[in-house]
């Protein structure tokens, strides 16, 4: 069995806070674990800990208590992140640097050089389509265009897990479709996404899995399908039923003269579980910083 | 407990350095380097902005600043400006020789020299009081100058000529030369100046005879005109047999 | 995926020292502070009317301290803000999101800093030494046009004290102390930014530094060698020597422009110390920017 692309054991995160007696805890007791080759979407409102969970997944944050790998070595190790990519949200790159230059930028940082690193900068602007601003500064670019060059700088060293922090924060629906396509293109190549998103339609739309956190807590985590069914409900499909054997079905379980298409629990929709999962007593959004 | 540890850390290598910092100023003080001691003496000297400056280690610009005003306190003949301001450059910059010299040559020339034509000053004894005072201030630059740069043989000679032009005390500038002579990079004519300024002593001539002698047999470079006059006029006074003189 | 995983790569150093030099070097701070420094360096060719010795003192005390001044100012302000702007726009987390070590981060922005302070010294310099030659050769032009009936030896006398006091060696390892003053104020800033809260604060911080270093000396002998002052000032005086470096001992720029020789030993030992610091100040910051949320 492939190890997990990231495996939370037990994370904590207390941030102390000067002059103030009680301290933000920003994730309790966290156990997260994402499969290597899936999309897996972090959720959860303003304040519930999915930045601090990305960020200690990437090394930039220390858990108080508890331990993060990345395909099996810690977070906390350089060297875990020569299989990582990010992109923050809203990134702000060196504006005074262009398309091309960025990209040469980090892929130097991840030791690539020469003829290789040429190359993967001219595939990743191709693959994101700014072939044709590479030679313009990044003080040039849209907003779009920026999130764009950040996720090529992302993607740059070939990473197997990519974190994305709001990818399409901003963006406009033609570019939404665009990452979404995107995405989905890395998951055909065996890439790991773990996404963070507020835009829940889109989560739907493409991830294999989901964790909703609320108050530094994991309080739904499963795969969409899972999630998203209603229990003690049965959906039955007819073909050519008429409203009289509607209402003898409404009585009887069984057979009639329509053919049964499909039965299966009917599905809510991923808004409907966001907003019941974290309003219910306890997952009441609160201030914490993520 | 990490910030003890940096503190810690801190501390220890500020102990190590210590010793380091303190060994490389004394070389400096031996070697003179950054003669300025922070005191009160120098806040007073110096006025504030000197003070600030020395604290931040721009002496030299602001001493130079001071130096541009007092030449144009110089060509305003305002020599008490002169003299307050070369007493705060001097102080700024004790090692820098210019400073000292143009300070000597303002108070003990300059100004000595105003003063005994000093129209304004009908009585010519308090004309020539004043000349002295000026004299006596430019001494006193040329000897702090010496002592704050005692290997330098520019002070020197520039305190000979003063004793020499100044006060006609042959004996002290032939002493001055003479110290300056034996001091490194001093000028090849110090020894010739201080022999000539011994021959001008009553009852030294024979020792500066000697001198003279002895530059004159040292090499034919050392035979100028003002050197062979004056072998020429001991040989005469002090009667040296003519097989002892120097051609003509 | 690369090979295995070095520690420490000059390469990624050099990746990000290099980007650090871009982005500092259109800084306005820089040109403002640049154009000013040349133009007084420039402008003393066109001094009061002195003797030559005046002039070239004059010209070196500006010149030098044009240098001082202006490494020294701009050590602190491209350095202050180095951190705090990659932290506030996130650049920092993508930069360490990749495999580079905080030390690396660290090292490169500072080498980037440390290079920029190069590059303008060697350009101040080099206006410097061409001012001061043209100034030399008219002086020596006009030295043999006016003794012209002299005797040879004075002459050349006369000729080598105008070249003595124009160029000579002991300029270029007061330049070399300039820059190692800066150096050392660069790492000290790093380090006081990785903790401080603005990029002001940095700034206000180093000021303070910079005036309690050239007293430190003052403090650090007293400490040394006088034992009845109170508790108290003793334990002040011992503090400021321990935690605060002598920048004193960086300050010969009054003794090169008076010609005094700094001997080679005496420059060694200064280099060294101020490289030690330099050190030692970034293994500092290492240590408080180690455990750094970002």
């Amino acid at each position: 069995m492939t190890e997990p692309a990231v495996l939370l054991s037990n994370v904590t995160k207390i941030f102390p806070v000067p002059f103030q007696r009680r301290p933000v805890v920003a994730l309790r007791d966290l156990d997260l674990e994402v499969a290597a080759g899936q999309i897996y979407g972090l959720l959860g409102p303003n304040g519930s800990g999915k930045s601090t969970t990305l960020k200690i997944i990437l090394g930039l944050v220390t858990p108080t208590r508890g331990k993060a790998q990345v395909f099996g070595r810690d977070s906390d190790r350089v060297a875990s992140h020569e299989s990582v990519g990010y992109l923050p949200e809203s990134p702000d790159f060196y504006k005074y640097l262009t398309g091309e230059e960025t990209l040469r930028f980090y892929g130097k940082l991840c030791s690539l050089r020469g003829a290789r690193l040429k190359n993967r900068v001219g595939e990743l602007l191709a693959l994101v389509g700014l072939t044709s601003a590479a030679g313009r500064r990044l003080s040039g670019y849209s907003k779009g265009m920026l999130q764009r060059i950040g996720l090529a700088q992302a993607l740059i060293q070939e990473p197997a897990l990519l974190i994305l922090d709001e990818p399409t924060a901003g963006v406009d629906p033609a570019g939404t479709r665009e990452i979404r396509d995107l995405i989905l293109d890395l998951k055909g190549r065996g890439i790991t996404v773990l996404l963070s998103s507020h835009l829940l339609g889109q989560v739907q739309e493409i991830c294999d899995r989901v964790g909703i956190l609320a108050n530094g807590v994991l309080v739904r985590e499963g795969s969409l399908s899972d999630l998203l069914g209603v229990e003690n409900q049965t959906q039955i499909i007819l073909e050519n039923a008429s409203p009289a054997l509607i209402n003898k079905i409404g009585d009887l379980a069984g057979g009639s003269r329509a053919r049964l298409v499909k039965c299966g629990p009917p599905q809510t929709s991923l808004e409907g579980l966001f907003l019941e999962a974290t309003q219910a007593p306890g997952g009441k959004g609160g201030s914490k910083p993520s | 407990m990490r910030v003890i540890v940096a503190i810690l850390g801190v501390a220890l290598f500020g102990a190590a350095k210590l010793p380091v910092e303190h060994a490389i100023s004394e070389t400096h003080r031996q070697l003179h380097f950054c003669a300025v001691d922070l005191n009160l003496d120098l806040r007073e000297q110096t006025g504030q902005l000197g003070f600030i400056a020395a604290l931040s280690g721009f002496r030299s610009l602001v001493a130079d600043a001071l130096f541009l005003q007092a030449h144009v306190a110089w060509e305003r003949t305002e020599w008490a400006r002169v003299l307050l301001l070369f007493r705060r450059i001097t102080t700024l910059q004790p090692r820098a020789l210019l400073f000292w010299d143009m300070a000597a040559w303002h108070m003990a020339w300059n100004a000595s020299t105003a003063a005994l034509n000093d129209r304004a000053q009908p009585r010519l004894a308090l004309r020539i009081k004043a000349q002295r005072e000026y004299f006596q201030l430019g001494k006193d630059f040329l000897e702090r100058g010496i002592r704050n740069n005692p290997d330098r043989p520019q002070l020197y000679d520039a305190l000979a000529r003063l004793y020499r032009d100044k006060y006609g005390d042959h004996e002290h500038a032939a002493e001055l030369y003479a110290k300056a002579a034996l001091l490194p990079d001093a000028p090849g004519y110090e020894k010739r100046f201080a022999a000539y300024e011994l021959a001008l002593c009553p009852g030294r001539e024979r020792d500066a005879y000697a001198d003279l002698q002895a530059l004159y047999k040292s090499s034919e470079k050392e035979r100028f005109p003002t050197l062979l006059r004056r072998l020429k006029e001991l040989e005469i006074k002090l009667e040296i047999p003519p097989d002892e003189r120097i051609p003509d | 995926m690369n090979e295995g995983h070095h520690a420490f790569s000059f390469f990624r150093v050099a990746a990000i020292t290099g980007a650090t030099l871009r982005g500092l070097a259109r800084l306005k701070t820089f040109y403002v502070l640049l154009l000013f420094a040349l133009l007084l360096i420039g402008n003393s060719i066109f001094m009061a009317q002195m003797t030559f010795q005046q002039e070239f003192q004059v010209l070196k005390d500006i010149a030098l301290g044009a240098m001082s001044v202006f490494s020294s100012l701009l050590a602190v302000l491209a350095t202050a803000r180095l951190l705090p702007q990659d932290i506030d726009d996130r650049t920092a987390s993508t930069i360490l999101a990749k495999p580079v070590s905080r030390f690396e981060y660290l090292a490169g922005k500072l080498l980037g800093a440390l290079l920029l302070l190069a590059i303008s010294l060697a350009a101040m310099s080099a206006l410097f030494f061409l001012v001061l030659t043209v100034r030399e050769q008219w002086v020596l032009r006009e030295t043999v046009r006016q003794m012209s009936a002299a005797p040879p030896d004075q002459l050349s006398e006369a000729l080598r004290l105008v070249r003595a006091s124009a160029l000579n060696p002991n300029l270029l390892a007061g330049i070399a102390i300039i820059y190692v003053k800066a150096c050392l104020l660069a790492s000290l800033t790093l380090f006081v930014s990785t903790f401080a809260t603005t990029s002001i604060f940095t700034m206000i911080v180093m000021a303070f530094v910079y005036f309690i270093g050239h007293l430190q000396a003052v403090a650090r002998e007293f400490w040394l060698q006088t034992h009845s002052a109170g508790w108290i000032s003793q334990t002040f005086l011992g503090l400021v020597a321990l935690f605060f470096p002598d920048l004193q001992l960086f300050t010969l720029t009054d003794d090169v422009v008076a010609g005094n020789a700094i001997p080679m030993t005496v420059l060694a030992q200064i280099v060294t110390l101020g490289l030690f610091y330099t050190g030692f100040y970034l293994l500092l910051a290492w240590s408080v920017f180690f455990r750094k949320e970002l």
